[in-house]
């Protein structure tokens, strides 16, 4: 490195010896410090790592993740809290052929023992063939499962998996819907809020609906009870607080078990209440005169209108099942439920006023609810005109759901204003619908009494529960057959709201196609059909709502009653 | 110098017993945090499980079913308007018993001929006079009969005394021919009046037959065959 000195005091190998030590000493110090570093350093490291971890961290024995509740997919449950749907961990009872070691004929006899809805040559060819898994059984009783755990085949696997299930079977099963093999909403709730019952996040939470389990069952059960009665095809009903928009029961029949929603029917799939567009008939008469009275056409309810056996307009004739044949008062039509003095209040209010009043309710879209099985309603369209409108007065030539109906008699009768229904319970996290005024507050007070008189002295009296102040409005239409309108097929219906003196809840309800029968006298009416089921469920259901029967009170009957010439017979 | 040793050996001593010290409190923290966790598992163990068991109560005791037990068997219904009361003052009509005289002190109204209450001279001596005087006449009960709404009947409560008699008289004949004629039945029950009544039946059958009856046991005796 340096350069060989001429040296003076010594001689110059011995002193380049020394230096060199020196510095090749120096160098190895200082590796060895560096090594001694990089050890210490590593050694440092661990330690602090394992007074980190003794302080901090966590010890060997914990379970993460598994003590998790949060469901697989959240939870719906009534306003009330009672479980609707669940997720609960099933036995799944699986097949892995090439795993079997057994003799194959005799796990086939045990198979088909145990599960016998396949005989045991099929097991057998299951387990000869080359599929790598088979699912024997979803939802496997628990005695099915320690008996074939007993079998000790390493082949038939048994596993958990989430399984939804519905523990009130077909209680609302249309509102609630079901899910697919998968676990994916398809109808209902289920359908409607697929993503937030799926969301890690939200969950937990179940969704509270507005739905109330005494309430609907009591629904069902009378209304089943008419539809097996009447032989009808099929039934559907709607109750509401009139206030809040708040359906507390909707069902629509025939019956779906959702635990098995495969095997029902496309009849029995299909949500009359809401998906179904029917011709409500009479049911919409009262749209007709509120909205002739909010408009001034109608002054008073004595209001005379001329009502001959039949009225002739546009080329069409009109009539009534029960005739009048003199002059009638507004009090009389509705009472007697006439075609023809509606079809005249109708054509007095003309057709832009009709129409934007129905566009007003909602009658011309889509029923306003959160399930997606929604109908479309059916209009006279490009076809709206004097003709049309006098029928649509009368509830024909327009077919709407009978959520719709129902949404329509709340507006009617919780002070005038529209409020959309809704399926969730309203509260904190879910305020009531924003409304808008349709009716003034003094028409809809001037319809209780008319509503009321309907079912006291008109069409509608065997709808009356004793004390429960009901009113309302019995509908019977013809069906379309074949492109005609026939009289041997009808949609009855009847909407009411109770207690008429203070209106706190609508209930529709719809029978399609009821028979007569012998103590119906061979009429297959509403009055006859679908009225008593509203007598008996509300005079079930009305205690557990709070509203105390009182034969003391009624709506302000002296509107109407001045204006009725006579009792009506039937 | 050795004072100096000693003190490094017991300084290195004593962050030895320290450290060990730490470490056996954190030791003690994990194990503390350790059965807490467990005994947190074993709560939503207990959770799942309360969840499970509710679900299968529900499902057990869903709706449908009960409603289906109270159709067949328990026949609860809807109570009716008049069912419900205003308040505890309606609830208290409901429950109160029928209007009767009470026991302990009723209203004894005393009903003594005119003439003998006239002889009596003075209302001191009460106590002993009308005792004498009544028990002259009458008992005294008889005299006393209790205040009520419907109007004492002496002729009709006279009468009964003399009627029961009568009426125990003729039921007492009707009681002795219930009581021979079951004796008879009993014993000409298997023998006479049955044949009399078979011979009947057995005269008219064949008419009765004839009109269309025997059409009946045809058909079973043939179901039989």
């Amino acid at each position: 490195m340096n350069a060989p000195t001429p040296a003076l005091v010594a001689r110059p190998e011995r002193l380049r010896l020394v230096g060199q030590r020196r510095q090749i000493l120096a160098l190895m110090h200082q590796r060895l410090m560096f090594g001694m570093l990089v050890y210490g350093g590593i050694i440092a490291i661990i330690a602090l790592r394992l007074i980190y971890l003794a302080a901090f961290g966590d010890h060997a024995g914990r379970k993460g993740g598994e003590i998790d509740l949060t469901p697989e997919r959240g939870d719906i449950v009534d306003r009330d809290g009672q479980a609707l749907a669940r997720t609960i961990d099933a036995w799944t009872i699986g097949l892995q052929p090439s795993k079997v070691i057994g003799n194959r004929l005799d796990l086939a006899r045990k198979m088909a023992e145990l599960m016998p809805e396949k005989d045991a040559a099929a097991y057998l060819a299951m387990l000869r063939s080359n599929h790598s898994f088979y699912y024997l059984r979803r939802r496997a009783p628990p005695g099915l499962v320690s008996a074939i755990n007993a079998l000790g085949e390493p082949g038939l696997a048994l596993e958990r998996e989430p399984d939804r299930l519905y523990p009130q079977t077909s209680l609302a099963a249309h509102v609630v819907g079901f899910t697919d093999v998968d676990g994916k909403g398809n109808a209902g709730i289920e359908r409607a809020f697929d993503e937030q019952l799926r969301d890690p996040a939200r969950r937990g939470q179940p969704i509270v609906l507005s739905i109330s389990s005494r309430i609907q069952q009591a629904l069902e059960h009378e209304l089943n009870e008419a539809m097996t009665h009447f032989s009808a095809i099929g039934a559907a009903g709607v109750i509401m607080d009139i206030h809040s928009g708040e359906i507390l029961a909707m069902t629509s029949l025939p019956q779906l078990n959702p635990n098995a929603a495969g095997q029902g029917t496309p009849e029995a799939r299909f949500n009359r209440a809401t998906l179904g567009v029917y011709e409500l008939g009479s049911t919409f008469k009262p749209f007709t005169v509120a909205m002739a009275m909010d408009s001034g056409v109608v002054k008073s309810m004595g209001q005379m209108y001329p009502c001959p056996d039949a009225l002739h307009a546009f080329g069409h004739t009109i009539t009534d099942t029960h005739p009048f044949g003199r002059a009638c008062s507004v009090s009389e039509i509705m009472m007697r439920s006439s075609n023809i003095g509606t079809a005249q209040i109708a054509a007095q209010l003309g057709k832009p006023r009709q129409e934007a009043f129905l566009r007003k309710m909602g009658f011309l879209d889509k029923v306003n609810v959160e399930l997606m099985e929604r109908g479309r309603t059916l209009t006279p369209g490009s076809r709206w005109g004097p003709f049309e409108t006098m029928t649509v007065g009368f509830g024909h030539a327009i077919a709407v759901t009978p959520l719709h109906l129902a949404t329509g008699y709340a507006t009617l009768f919780n002070g005038g204003i529209y409020r959309p229904a809704t399926l969730l319970k309203v509260g904190r996290d879910h305020p009531a619908g924003k409304g808008h005024r349709v009716f003034t507050e003094e028409t809809s007070y001037k319809m209780r009494a008319l509503l009321r008189l309907v079912v006291t002295n008109g069409t509608g009296k065997k709808a009356d529960a004793p004390g429960y102040r009901i009113g309302g409005k019995t509908g019977t239409a013809e069906k379309i057959v074949g492109g005609r309108y026939t009289s041997a097929a009808v949609v009855t219906s009847f909407a009411g709201v109770f207690p008429m003196d203070e209106p706190r809840y609508v209930i529709v309800v719809m029978l399609d196609d009821p028979k007569a029968t012998a103590e119906t006298y061979g009429f297959h009416t509403a009055g006859w059909n679908v009225a008593p089921v509203v007598s008996k469920t509300v005079s079930r259901i009305a205690p557990m709502l709070g509203v105390r029967p009182d034969m003391n009170r009624e709506p302000n009957m002296a509107e109407v009653l001045p204006f009725v010439q006579e009792k009506a017979e039937q | 110098m050795s004072a100096r040793g000693f003190g490094s050996v017991l300084s290195a001593g004593a962050v030895v017993g320290a450290a060990l010290g730490f470490y056996l409190v954190s030791l003690r923290v994990a194990s503390e945090r350790a059965s807490l966790e467990e005994v947190e598992t074993r709560i939503a163990m207990t959770q799942r499980d309360i969840r499970l068991l509710q679900t299968e109560i529900g499902t057990r005791g869903r709706l449908a079913q009960l409603e289906r037990w109270n159709v067949r068997f328990i026949r609860l219904s809807a109570p009716n308007a008049d069912q419900f009361v205003d308040g505890g003052f309606q609830l208290a009509t409901l429950v109160a018993p029928q209007q009767k005289p009470a026991i302990e002190a009723p209203v004894v109204l005393a009903s003594a001929p005119v003439a003998d209450q006239a002889t009596q001279p003075t209302l001191t001596g009460d106590a002993d006079v009308p005792d004498a005087s009544s028990h002259a006449s009458r008992p005294v009960s008889e005299m006393m009969h209790v205040a009520s709404y419907s109007l004492p009947e002496k002729p009709a409560a006279a009468k009964p005394t003399e009627s029961r008699p009568i009426t125990v008289s003729t039921a007492k004949p009707m009681k002795a021919a219930a009581a021979t004629k079951p004796v008879k039945s009993a014993t000409a029950d298997p023998l006479s009046p049955l044949p009399g009544t078979k011979a009947k039946a057995k005269g008219t059958a064949p008419a009765a037959s004839a009109a269309g009856i025997s059409s009946k046991p045809q058909p079973k005796d043939s179901v039989t065959d």
